[in-house]
């Protein structure tokens, strides 16, 4: 029997702001534990909560971008249970009234393009974090309310890389709003996976498992590839599958199991007293829609007028950090397709993504640019450019590189003539070899004239200037 | 589980984290009744067509924070209540996945 | 105790006085929890304003209050260790008004209950009669104040936890409108009723306590931005004109013939002075359900509320072999049974299945008890009714009918003023035997300076104003 997969996601995203939810303590990842928090974030008795209103920004933002429809009246309720990680027994969220509701991305498959629906986006705080250490658990509430968006995904997606298409996609997109820092492996983007099987041509679900903790968009592929093999396995063997939590085990490359579903819990859902509903006004909507950041899909269109080729637009728009790299780079640059190049090949192999991120590196793009366009205007050649780019890494100028490297491109048409008419005059053999039709002879004349010039012959033009001197030369 | 037994009631408070004695158990098994009267108090009253009342009052406000670090406690104040912790962590038994 | 007494002391004298009465009648009354050393605030009041309203004048904080790097137990065992570290909203505003606080006062277990007699440190004594209850949540406080150990003491409010044990004591309790004091701060009972006030002997003390206390904060998002009002500079006690409206369901309720016959006097005084005075019938169906949705909504929020006390963070904690044990051997602990129990019914009204038919089904009869107060109030300035139909009840005393008209209306009709969040106040207007009966008094919202000026008017007919029960040990 053919089975078909059906896929829905949970995606967790902290949002970059700099201070939590609903307190004034500061959001950062990797400080000292429990170094972040006021008594509002460990859930002391008797404090309240009381919003961030960029969060919300970023929250809107996100709907927009994500083509939901937004609620301006702001609500949020408890969703109550008891855990070491949720200081204060609920967890403050966004249960009946989602900001945003009925959205959709579109997203590139194998199969074509694809409408993934997005059924809602609520904000909602984050939980502590646990170490769990022998006998013990250790917990660093510094990540206890962070702000947090959860976007839900209608079970849309019916294979492992449509999965990772959508995931990839929509993280992208928060990443070009900088509502979130996006790391995956730092957990400030957390995807639930629901995946079932059903027989190929029926309506019904089949029972459904939820992988967690997968951090990399590249183990989305694998780990939802892996449990389809294990859901297939088991019904093609006449088993059932257990509706559980599993992880993906990156050792093991495979999904295992965390816990099994028992029913479903009652949270008992009910709306946050100490949070009265706050009215968003038109015009602040309106503003941050006015002045929402350019989207992917835009910035590849934008390329594409550039006349970029697809492979350099899909390069450089999925890597925004590279992509505004490139932007900054281009004004007043000779030839945006060279400029791509560099991008997506020096650049990025030069550079970490991290220093990307964060601008941290000496090179100049004003030096960068000037290379650039002397490469376009063929002062340099490919290779000076290639002696020359790691001093431009070291934050070096251009010129004074040019200068320290001795590096002269002679391009200048009389007095390359004048070496070509040297090289052909000591070269008389070649001279017949090229016309009795050795192609080498070219190549070696090329060589001679790159010697006596030492290597400064703009090769280009040298070549065309040789060409035309051998033919005036003909026997 | 038959509703509202004993054994009902000690469950739901095992939810709730915490344990009923035998007592008290039985004290809420034979109090449920007479809540049970009171809600049929409640079921007399026609709440057709109203909505909950969440709030005492509904004007939405439009107030909201502004994101600024204004507050943040020391580790040392942090843990000072701490039951038990360590190298700046809270400690408790293991939690049970 | 008036403000205006105290003042005669210099300040040391007057804090460490304050602080030996209080030694003094604790064995007697049992109304303090904990005690602060006055040393450092006192230190700090030097660089201070002598013109400040609270200038040097020692009070009381219910125990439900935090206070920097003091023990606040809520009156509770899971607590009982608890050294907050922060200051409520009001903390800070009380010492900047130069007050100096002397310790916490006793409550029912986080404000639950009505009696007293739930607190982790044991009941509290009415001074009036040491067999009788203080009434309660904020039994501490009111006993603080009418014994003359305080001049003002901090209470809250839910269902009537100020206004009752006000009542029982011969002094003046306000709950304001909710929204009006920041509940910042304060361990809550149920959110969307709870009301933070506080007890005085006086009802011009009570406007300057208010003007002190009100106003928005931002820590506080139910917290109200309506400016502040001038109330103790406004205050006159002119009646004239002044629309009073007698709740008949509470007065055809009491049975007590004493109480009546005090009342009717007052409310002829009251005509005396040029008051209007009519009768208000509200809807009895929805008096007699006003407990069960009271009990529901509050229990409810109560549980929620009281879910961060896991003993992992702060709290007394218990052994156990792993986290989930821990956590339910120091809640079993640390909760007394009523608490439990409560919690146990609130959470019952909480899933799902139950939602429609218990809890959100309180919340829809409590805005048909609230449109009905609110259609009352547009005829008459003020809602008038004695506070309970007896003096305080003897502290032994259980038997009381939970379902009898004089139980569910006449001695919780108070509620209404937590469910529209209305600014209520009761204040002594007679007594039965010994013990001293209250009038309350309910406003439209933010309507604190008239309900205080008709209270004003009152007092000023009844001259029960600065009543001290001095105890002697
Ligand atoms: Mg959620
Ligand atoms: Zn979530």
């Amino acid at each position: 029997m053919n089975y078909e997969t059906v896929i829905g996601i949970e995606i967790h995203c902290e949002l970059k702001t700099k201070s939590k939810m609903f307190s004034g303590a500061p959001v950062s990842y990797g400080a000292q534990p429990n170094t972040c928090v006021n008594e509002i974030d460990l859930g002391h008795p008797g404090t309240l909560p009381s919003l961030n209103k960029e969060a919300v920004r970023k929250a809107l933002q996100a709907c927009m971008a994500l083509n939901l429809k937004i609620d301006p009246l702001i609500r949020f309720d408890r969703k109550n249970y008891y855990y070491a990680d949720l200081p204060k027994g609920f967890q403050i969220t966004q249960q009946f009234h989602p900001i945003g509701s009925s959205g959709y991305i579109d997203i590139d498959t194998a199969e074509g393009p694809l409408r993934v629906r997005i059924n809602r986006l609520h904000m909602e705080e984050d939980t502590a974090k646990q170490y769990h250490v022998e006998e013990e658990s250790w917990i660093d509430f510094n990540r206890a309310g962070t702000p947090l968006v959860e976007i839900v995904s209608e079970a849309d997606m019916r294979s492992a890389s449509q999965a990772m298409a959508y995931v990839d996609k929509l993280r992208n997109i928060l990443m070009y709003l900088d509502v979130t820092d996006g790391k995956m492996e730092e957990g400030s983007l957390r995807c639930d996976i629901n995946i079932s099987l059903r027989p190929e041509g029926t309506e019904a679900f089949g029972t459904k498992t939820e992988i967690k903790n997968i951090n990399s968009i590249s183990n989305i592929e694998k780990a939802v590839s892996s449990e389809i093999i294990r859901q297939k396995a088991l019904l093609e063997a006449g088993k059932e599958v257990q509706q559980a939590t599993r992880r993906y085990d990156d050792v093991a490359k495979d999904t295992v199991m965390m816990r099994l579903k028992e029913g479903s819990v009652d949270y008992k859902y009910f709306p946050e007293p100490n949070i009265p509903p706050i009215q968003l006004s038109q015009v602040w909507i309106d503003e941050i829609r006015n002045s929402l950041p350019e989207l992917p899909e835009a910035r590849a269109l934008r390329y594409k007028t550039l006349g970029l080729n697809e492979y350099d637009i899909k390069q450089l728009v999925q890597n925004k950090a590279l992509s505004d790299f490139f932007d900054a780079l281009i004004p007043s640059i000779k030839n945006v397709k060279l400029a791509a190049n560099w991008c997506c090949g020096d650049i990025l192999s030069a550079l970490s993504q991290k220093q990307l991120e964060e601008k941290n590196y000496q090179l100049k793009l004003s030096e960068l640019r000037e290379m650039i366009n002397a490469l376009h205007d063929q002062a340099i050649s490919s290779k000076q450019a290639k002696d020359i780019f790691p001093h431009l890494l070291k934050g070096e100028n251009y010129a004074s590189i040019v200068d320290e490297l001795k590096i002269v491109m002679v391009s200048e048409h009389s007095s390359l003539l004048k070496l070509v008419e040297e090289t052909l005059d000591e070269n008389p053999q070649s001279i017949l070899d090229y016309h009795g039709g050795k192609d080498r002879a070219l190549g070696f004349l090329v060589g001679q004239l790159m010697k006596k010039s030492k290597g400064q012959a703009n090769p280009a033009i040298s070549n065309q200037l040789l060409k035309t001197e051998l033919d005036k030369r003909k026997p | 589980m038959e509703k509202h037994s004993k054994a009902y009631f000690n469950n739901l408070a095992h939810q709730l984290r915490f344990d009923l004695t035998d007592k008290e158990a039985q004290d809420i098994v034979d109090e449920f009744s007479i809540l049970i009267d009171q809600m049929n108090l409640l079921n007399t009253i026609d709440t057709t067509g109203v909505e909950p009342m969440v709030y005492p009052f509904e004007e939405a406000t439009s107030f909201m924070r502004e994101d600024i670090v204004d507050h943040v406690l020391s580790a040392q104040e942090a843990l000072k209540n701490a039951p038990s912790s360590k190298n700046g962590f809270f400690i408790t038994k293991k939690v049970v996945l | 105790m008036s403000f205006t007494s105290v003042k005669n002391n210099p300040v040391e004298k007057r804090v460490l006085e304050a602080l030996d009465k209080a030694h003094l009648v604790q064995p007697i009354l049992n109304a303090m929890v904990s005690f602060i050393d006055p040393l450092s605030q006192l230190e700090d009041l030097k660089s201070k304003d002598k013109n400040l309203p609270f200038y040097g004048i020692p009070v009381a904080l219910k125990d439900l209050v935090n206070m920097k790097d003091t023990i606040t137990t809520g009156s509770s065992k899971i607590l009982d260790n608890y050294v907050s570290p922060y200051d409520a909203t009001i903390v800070r505003k009380l010492k900047e008004a130069g007050a100096i606080i002397i310790g916490k006062a006793s409550c029912d277990t986080f404000g639950m209950g009505g009696t007293n007699k739930t607190a982790a440190t044991g009941p509290v004594h009415n001074p009036y009669d040491l067999s009788r209850m203080s009434g309660g949540s904020s039994g501490g406080s009111a006993v603080l104040v009418a014994s003359g150990v305080v001049p003002m003491a901090i209470g809250t409010d839910t269902g009537d936890s100020i206004r009752k044990p006000a009542a029982f004591c011969g002094i003046v309790g306000v709950k304001p409108t909710y929204g009006r004091i920041s509940r910042y701060g304060i361990i809550p009972y149920a959110s969307s009723l709870d009301h933070v006030g506080f007890f005085t002997s006086n009802v011009s003390d009570a406007a300057v306590s208010l003007e002190v206390l009100a106003g928005r904060d931002d820590l506080d998002m139910t917290s109200s931005f309506k400016p502040v009002e001038k109330y103790s500079s406004l205050l006159k006690g002119d009646l004239k004109g002044k629309r009073f409206g007698i709740i008949t369901n509470v007065t055809n309720a009491i049975q007590n013939k004493n109480t009546t016959t005090q009342f009717n006097n007052l409310c002829e005084k009251l005509k005396a002075q040029g008051a209007i005075v009519s009768e208000i019938t509200l809807n009895e169906d929805l008096m007699k359900a006003m407990l069960p949705t009271y009990y529901v909504i509050a229990n409810a929020e109560a549980t929620a509320n009281h879910s961060n006390l896991d003993s992992l963070r702060f709290g007394v904690q218990l052994e156990g072999k792993d986290n989930e044990e821990v956590m339910i051997a120091s809640r079993t602990a640390g909760f007394g049974p009523l608490l439990r129990k409560r919690f146990v019914i609130g959470s019952y009204a909480l899933f799902t299945e139950n939602q429609d038919l218990i809890f959100r089904k309180a919340q829809k009869v409590r805005r048909l008890i609230v449109e009905d107060v609110k259609k009352a109030l547009s005829e008459v300035d003020c809602l008038i009714a004695p506070a309970s139909g007896n003096g305080a009840p003897l502290i032994e005393d259980t038997q009381i009918d939970q379902l009898s008209s004089e139980y569910l209306v006449a001695e919780n009709f108070m509620a209404l003023g937590n469910f529209s969040g209305y600014p209520s106040m009761t204040l002594p207007f007679g007594f039965d035997g010994v013990l001293p009966l209250g009038v309350n008094l309910t406003c439209k919202p933010f309507e604190e300076r008239l309900m205080l000026d008709l209270a004003k008017g009152i007092e000023d007919l009844t001259q029960l104003n600065d009543l001290i029960c001095e105890v002697k040990p």
